[in-house]
């Protein structure tokens, strides 16, 4: 991942501003950076996001496209992940990133493996022979700290966005099944993302920890803790990271500021989602010039 | 060790035979499985552990879990690391915690042992966690979470979990769960590294 090099006197500076819950931009321990979430920026896809978290940097892009439904769950369709590190520095380029990358992705593919998290049963057209497969390619342009819960905002904020075309399957005398597209290009079915869970990241400084951490505050925390929480509260996965070690304590702690935070986010970014959705076509696009 | 693609050509897609099994044994499985008595939470599997038992590796362990769970691990180095800076530990952690006792029988310094823990949460409503489940318990687990504790320092050094927990509160009650496994584990390990310290005292 980008890091920056802090001299000794600058990791203290952090060290002791959030033990006070005052860090360095200003804000509490518990407060997200101004962020901006734009959805549908990508005109041949079926559904997408762009997160900008100041000086992080997310667009995500979803395709459904048609597949074969996988064995174990005959009647269900499902996601796949792709996530790119390569636009964001030269160390990332090539093989360097796909370290990143495949971290990323992975950690997305537990994030979404509960169940309920996106109904996989409204993916399916025939059972066991066609269903929707929807690609999730996510493209980190800018890197400054706090990714994975840009990603997972930008994640969401794409899901609602996406129009899966409808579709009718006939059945001829003989048994042949043939799929056929409406031809109104609106008919679309919308994804239900009340139960799709946001990663917060909670990173350890000192004795406290902090939601949403900078490039330096990340270079000061020795350990992190990753959880996901649905907009009812519900923690749907965690994973710690980093080279330290938690106490017990920290970690009950995380999770109920976790579960906090995570609450909060969700209205937020449900407030939003629902003004771009009233708004309709008449919405000024801003997209990459803006 | 790098598998030499162009030389081996598997299929293109596999499938696990499992998925093709008669549906009637599944459903056998399923009614014992439920009708059995329902096991105590916080049993442990009987625990084997020995260490110092491979004369190629600078360290290794075997350990051996209740029912049928087997793990050899041996620790090689140290090898100077391809990257400046701090250096990289491979290993992979799993239920058995025979990675940090190979290390420690390899005489690597560390701070303390790490032991690790497995708890899962079966489907029903209104279940509770689960230490160290067996496979077919895993298999259809709603949650799982795997566990890492310094038991000395008191310090979790790994936490990995997924699936439908429900709210924080049962998640801490779940971690305490398996701390507490963590805990009870942790002698037989120390005592498995001191005979192997004295076998090795005896043989020189």
């Amino acid at each position: 991942m980008a890091s920056v090099v802090l001299s000794e006197a600058e990791k203290l500076y952090i060290v002791h501003g959030v033990q006070e819950d005052l860090r360095v931009d200003g804000r509490g321990c518990e407060d997200y950076r101004c962020a901006e979430v734009e959805t549908d920026v990508v005109s041949n896809t079926s559904g997408s996001a762009r997160v900008k978290l100041v000086e992080t940097d997310i667009l995500v892009g979803i395709k459904a496209e048609m597949g074969t439904p996988k064995l174990e769950k005959p009647d269900e369709g499902y996601l796949e992940f792709f996530v790119d590190c390569s636009s964001n520095s030269p160390e990332l380029e090539g093989r360097g990133g796909e370290e990143l990358g495949t971290d990323i992705a992975n950690t997305l593919y537990r994030v979404f493996s509960c169940e309920n998290s996106v109904d996989l049963k409204s993916l399916c057209i025939n059972p066991k022979e066609h269903c929707w497969v929807l690609y999730v390619d996510v493209l980190l342009l800018e890197c400054g700290g706090n990714i994975f819960d840009a990603i997972s905002i930008a994640v969401k904020a794409a899901l609602f966005n996406t129009r899966i075309p409808k579709v009718r399957v006939l059945e001829d005398e003989e048994g042949t099944k043939e799929i056929e597209l409406s031809d109104d290009p609106y008919d679309c079915i919308r994804l239900n993302v009340d139960e799709v869970p946001c990663i917060v990241t909670l990173s350890k400084i000192g004795y406290r920890h902090v939601v949403d951490a900078t490039l330096q505050e990340e270079a000061c925390s020795l350990a992190s803790l990753l959880i996901s929480v649905t907009s009812k509260g519900a923690i749907t996965s965690m994973k710690k990271v980093g080279k330290g070690s938690l106490d017990p304590e920290s970690i009950f702690e995380m999770m109920e500021t976790g579960q906090r935070v995570g609450k909060s986010l969700h209205i937020a970014l449900q407030k939003i989602l629902d003004e771009e959705e009233n708004l309709g076509t008449s919405r000024p696009k801003v997209g990459f010039l803006g | 060790m790098p598998l030499d693609h162009r030389r081996l050509r598997g299929p293109e897609e596999s499938q696990p035979p499992a998925l093709w099994a008669a549906t009637a044994a599944e459903d056998e499985e399923d009614k014992e499985g439920a009708g059995a008595a329902p096991r105590d939470p916080c049993a442990l599997r009987p625990l084997f552990a020995r260490a110092g038992l491979l004369s190629q590796a600078q360290g290794s362990a075997y350990v051996e879990l209740g029912s049928g769970t087997k793990v050899l691990c041996a620790a090689w180095g140290p090898r100077e690391a391809a990257e400046p800076g701090a250096g990289r530990l491979l290993c992979e952690f799993r239920r058995a915690p025979a990675a940090s006792l190979a290390l420690a029988d390899a005489g690597v310094e560390m701070y303390d042992l790490a032991v690790g823990c497995a708890l899962c949460r079966p489907p029903a409503p209104a279940a509770s966690w689960m230490l160290q489940p067996a496979e077919p318990e895993e298999r259809r687990a709603a949650a799982r979470l795997t566990l890492a504790l310094l038991p000395a320092l008191n310090q979790v050094s790994a936490v990995l979990g997924g699936g439908r927990g429900g709210p924080p509160e049962d998640w801490a009650q779940a971690l305490r769960l398996g701390l507490d496994g963590c805990h009870r584990q942790y002698p037989v390990l120390r005592q498995s590294l001191l005979r192997a310290a004295q076998r090795r005292d005896a043989a020189a």
